[in-house]
């Protein structure tokens, strides 16, 4: 018996240690900085990145032609090192650097642009963000036709991409489009290097080879960014270090950078707090009205947050009767007060808005003025609708997602004045984000919470999302008249006569059809302590440039005081 | 025996496919669509993820799918985590869940048999008390507030451990014993109640009387027999502990396949999850029929 007890102990005992020898990471962090993020890195493969932490990754281990300044974000020289633009803004010509190299020294040219572009392009890669090409004259076409089985393929000569030589790239668009430089910058639009993939490639077809996604794990991964990927421990953490061949590898002063990532913001911030993180790449939500009230009372100086580049809005399902009835939707948004929605609810004082856009966000682009609060008038078109003090009217389904307890407290606050100020009686149906997004898409909702960042530095980012047929378009919103201006934008050139089209368009959603209901600016932070950690700092776009990070000054014993 | 080893197998072949079968159906029948996040990518795009991942097969199609595991080795990508396997995945997460058990298991049986004697020995004092009230508080408790109360006081208040993470030894203390806590207490009950059974048995009257110390009484006489539920106890509580904990896991950001289990789940990630739940019932099933194959080479009247 004893002897059972024995082994069985000892073997215990060999599982343990030898699951701890082969699963352990090595703990020792020298000079590195702790990175945190709040997800895994989904994948590093820059044709899928859509994920926040993918795409920052991304953006310190790839450069494009373009990358962002890092005080403004507007794109500076990146891979290009100038380019010129046609009087009309619909070519664009860039001049490769000729210093610029992959990870092993290869030379960066247009043909791993090309390469990485056409890959994009092709529907079997599963680019998320392939719609971001179809500024670029017969990409859609030729997607299209690839994506249908019955159509004739098109040449990629077809699509207005063409290298003259290996060092320029021209680049023809259908419409002007003012913040193509500004894509140029984002993770789709990154060189790849074809040749340290060709060994992972799966099967080859007429203009299609699949790659086994292995390529993106070191060290087989090459990029030509500030930093190459050293190490790469699954759910643990992601190692970089300098890449020797950056063209501008003496502005990369971290010599050393682990991300990481908990799934549980709790656990986070606790690690955060002992030292075992340097930065956090968000502030935790149980926490952040109470660290803002202690930043506020001078109690701590690392929380860094600010109004970025998001908006908090409903949208209306405008095809399902009541509230295809535009009397209705004004009356809705003349009825909450938004004001005490981000003072007691939210707690975190964002700005309340009226329109889509957050104003003053994009220079030169004046918001409209939207509705303000007004009772009265809400109760006036409810009678006016036909249902008084909400009589007659059937239940409306709300639609939230849970993957913030505050989505549900704001729909509970709204829903209750709702009932209060127009008698409207809402059914909230609280559901996990797979199936929120589902039934976004097939419109199965009255009303539904949506939140969204710009992906660029224009109005256009807000306002195609309700342009009939976008995807996106949750709410079916369809009206020629915004319709028209869009198209209108779409082809002007002049960069102020193209934001008065749009200011026109964003009047039409916010001051007349209301699809959605803007609620407040989204606000965002990080948390590191600037006496020790420089390079970084909270941008209107939450877009972190890991490449300028660097030790300040790093206080002994690694503890946060 | 032959005749027994074989419908059990059976049996657990058996299990193995239901459980396949139902999660498949389970995966499949539950809303959302892996490939749509708050942005929508174009139906051609959607379309072809769903080809690269099978999700277009006919649903009999799943069924072939274990057959290709066990011919190929492959489990095939994850959707989640495009840049890694199935494999990979469990090859990385399943050694950490796998060895904090151990562990945990190791500290509940040492731990546990040690404090049921000291509550044996020492019946009806405060030390048994003690141990009689903690006990009850090991196992009602759920882990999520024993372990929210040890990082309070071990690493919060007297920073002596790290609160999370995985790699060093330091790190694995504080969710050992939170994942050890429940069965330690019930471990040590078993050991106290079993060996209050045999203080009045003819034998250990016996050896008492013939002089030997009480600590010989104990660790030669008692305990061998004391221990029987406890030895019955361990395999359960073997599969339940290697198998890994989502609550501890998540408490203590430790990167094991409790997370990347629920994870998969609510990212609908279909390969991720079957090839988990895969796991755990192959290793829930062999547990058991270790277990169910050691009682009926201890006894013959199982046959």
């Amino acid at each position: 018996m004893r002897r059972v007890l024995i082994i069985f102990s000892l073997l215990l005992m060999l599982i343990f240690v030898g699951g701890f020898w082969i699963s352990g990471g090595d703990a020792a962090r020298s000079r590195a900085i702790i990175f945190c993020q709040a997800g895994q890195i989904h994948t590093l493969d820059p044709a899928g990145m859509t994920w926040m932490q993918d795409i920052r990754a991304g953006l310190a281990l790839w450069q494009g032609l373009t990358q962002y300044d890092p005080k403004t974000l507007n794109p500076i020289p990146g891979v290009a090192k100038s380019w010129a633009i046609s009087d009309h803004g619909l070519t664009y010509t860039f001049h490769l650097r000729r210093h610029a190299r992959w990870s092993n020294g290869a030379p960066v040219t247009t043909a791993n642009f090309i390469f990485a572009w056409k890959r994009m392009l092709h529907p079997a890669t599963g680019a998320g963000y392939v719609e971001m090409f179809f500024h670029i004259s017969g990409a859609r076409a030729y997607f299209n036709a690839l994506a249908n089985p019955h159509a004739i393929p098109r040449p990629f000569s077809s699509v207005g991409i063409k290298a003259s030589d290996r060092h320029t790239l021209i680049v023809h668009l259908n419409a002007p489009c003012p913040y193509f430089l500004d894509l140029m910058a984002f993770p789709p639009f990154f060189p790849l290097n074809q040749a340290s993939m060709a060994r992972f490639t799966v099967r080859s077809g007429h203009s299609f080879a699949y790659y086994n996604p292995r390529f993106t794990r070191p060290p087989n991964l090459v990029t030509n960014g500030a930093y190459r990927l050293t190490t790469w421990k699954f759910h643990q953490y992601l190692e970089f270090k300098p890449n020797p061949y950056y063209w501008d590898r003496k502005a990369v002063r971290c010599r050393e950078l682990r991300i990481v990532s908990f799934s549980d913001s709790l656990a986070a911030f606790r690690a955060y707090q002992s030292g075992a993180v340097d930065v956090l790449s968000f502030v935790p939500p149980e926490f952040t009205a109470a660290l803002l009230r202690q930043q506020r009372a001078g109690l701590r100086h690392d929380v860094h947050y600010r109004s970025v580049f998001g908006t908090y809005y409903y949208i209306i399902n405008c095809t399902r009767a009541p509230l295809n009835n535009v009397l209705i939707r004004r009356a809705l948004d003349l009825a909450i007060n938004k004001r005490q929605i981000v003072d007691d609810v939210t707690r975190l004082h964002e700005k309340p808005l009226r329109v889509l856009v957050p104003p003053g966000t994009i220079p030169g682009y004046h918001s409209p003025h939207g509705l303000a609060m007004n009772v009265t008038e809400a109760r006036k078109l409810m009678r006016q609708a036909g249902y008084p003090d909400g009589r007659g009217l059937r239940p409306l389904k709300f639609l939230t997602n849970d993957t913030d307890s505050m989505n549900t407290l704001v729909a509970q606050a709204i829903t209750q004045m709702w009932q209060r100020n127009l008698g409207v009686r809402i059914r909230i149906a609280t559901e996990e984000s797979k199936a929120f997004n589902q039934d976004s898409v097939h419109g199965n909702f009255d009303i539904a919470r949506a939140g969204w960042y710009g992906d660029y530095m224009d109005p256009t980012t807000w306002l195609d999302l309700f342009r009939t047929g976008n995807p996106n378009n949750h709410s079916q919103f369809s009206n020629s008249q915004f319709d028209e201006l869009m198209h209108q934008a779409d082809i002007e050139p002049n960069p102020a006569r193209r934001f008065a089209l749009l200011e026109a368009a964003e009047r039409l959603l916010v001051d007349r059809y209301m699809p959605a209901i803007p609620l407040f600016q989204y606000t965002d932070g990080l948390m590191y302590h600037s006496r020790e950690i420089g390079g970084i700092g909270p941008n209107v776009r939450m877009i972190t440039l890991l490449q300028y990070i660097h030790w300040k000054h790093r206080p002994r014993g690694g503890t946060h005081p | 025996m032959m005749r027994f080893l074989i419908s059990r197998i059976g049996q657990s072949l058996l299990v193995i496919f239901v459980v396949y079968t139902c999660t498949f159906w389970l995966l499949m029948a539950a809303p959302g669509n892996p490939f749509i996040g708050e942005k929508q990518p174009p139906p051609a795009i959607i379309h072809a993820l769903k080809v690269r991942y099978g999700l277009n097969n006919p649903w009999h199609a799943y069924w072939a799918y274990p057959w290709r595991v066990i011919t190929h080795g492959d489990m095939g990508p994850t959707i989640s985590y495009a840049n890694w396997t199935v494999l990979d995945v469990i090859r990385s997460s399943l050694p950490i869940s796998v060895s904090l058990g151990a562990l945990a298991l190791l500290i509940a049986l040492w731990l546990g048999v040690a404090l049921g004697i000291l509550g044996a020995v020492t019946r009806g004092h405060w030390p048994d008390l003690t141990l009689t009230v903690g006990s009850l508080l090991g196992i009602s408790l759920p882990s999520f507030v024993i372990g929210s109360i040890l990082l309070l006081v071990f690493s919060t208040y007297w920073a002596l451990l790290p609160s999370g993470g995985w790699g060093d030894l330091a790190q694995v203390i504080l969710p050992a014993f939170t994942l050890a806590a429940g069965f330690l207490a019930y471990i040590a009950r078993l050991t106290r109640s079993g060996m209050l059974d045999e203080f009045s048995a003819d034998y250990v009257r016996t050896a008492r009387a013939k002089g030997l110390p009480p600590n010989r009484v104990i660790v030669r006489h008692i305990l061998p027999n004391a221990s029987l539920p406890v030895l019955s106890f361990l395999g359960p509580a073997a599969a339940a502990l290697l198998t890994g904990s989502f609550v501890v896991e998540k408490i203590f950001a430790i990167p094991g396949m409790g997370e990347d289990f629920v994870n998969a789940c609510l990212d609908k990630d279909i390969p991720l999850v079957l090839g988990i739940v895969m796991v755990y019932t192959v290793m829930l099933v062999g547990f058991n029929l270790l277990v169910d194959i050691a009682y009926a080479y201890a006894d013959p009247r199982i046959s």
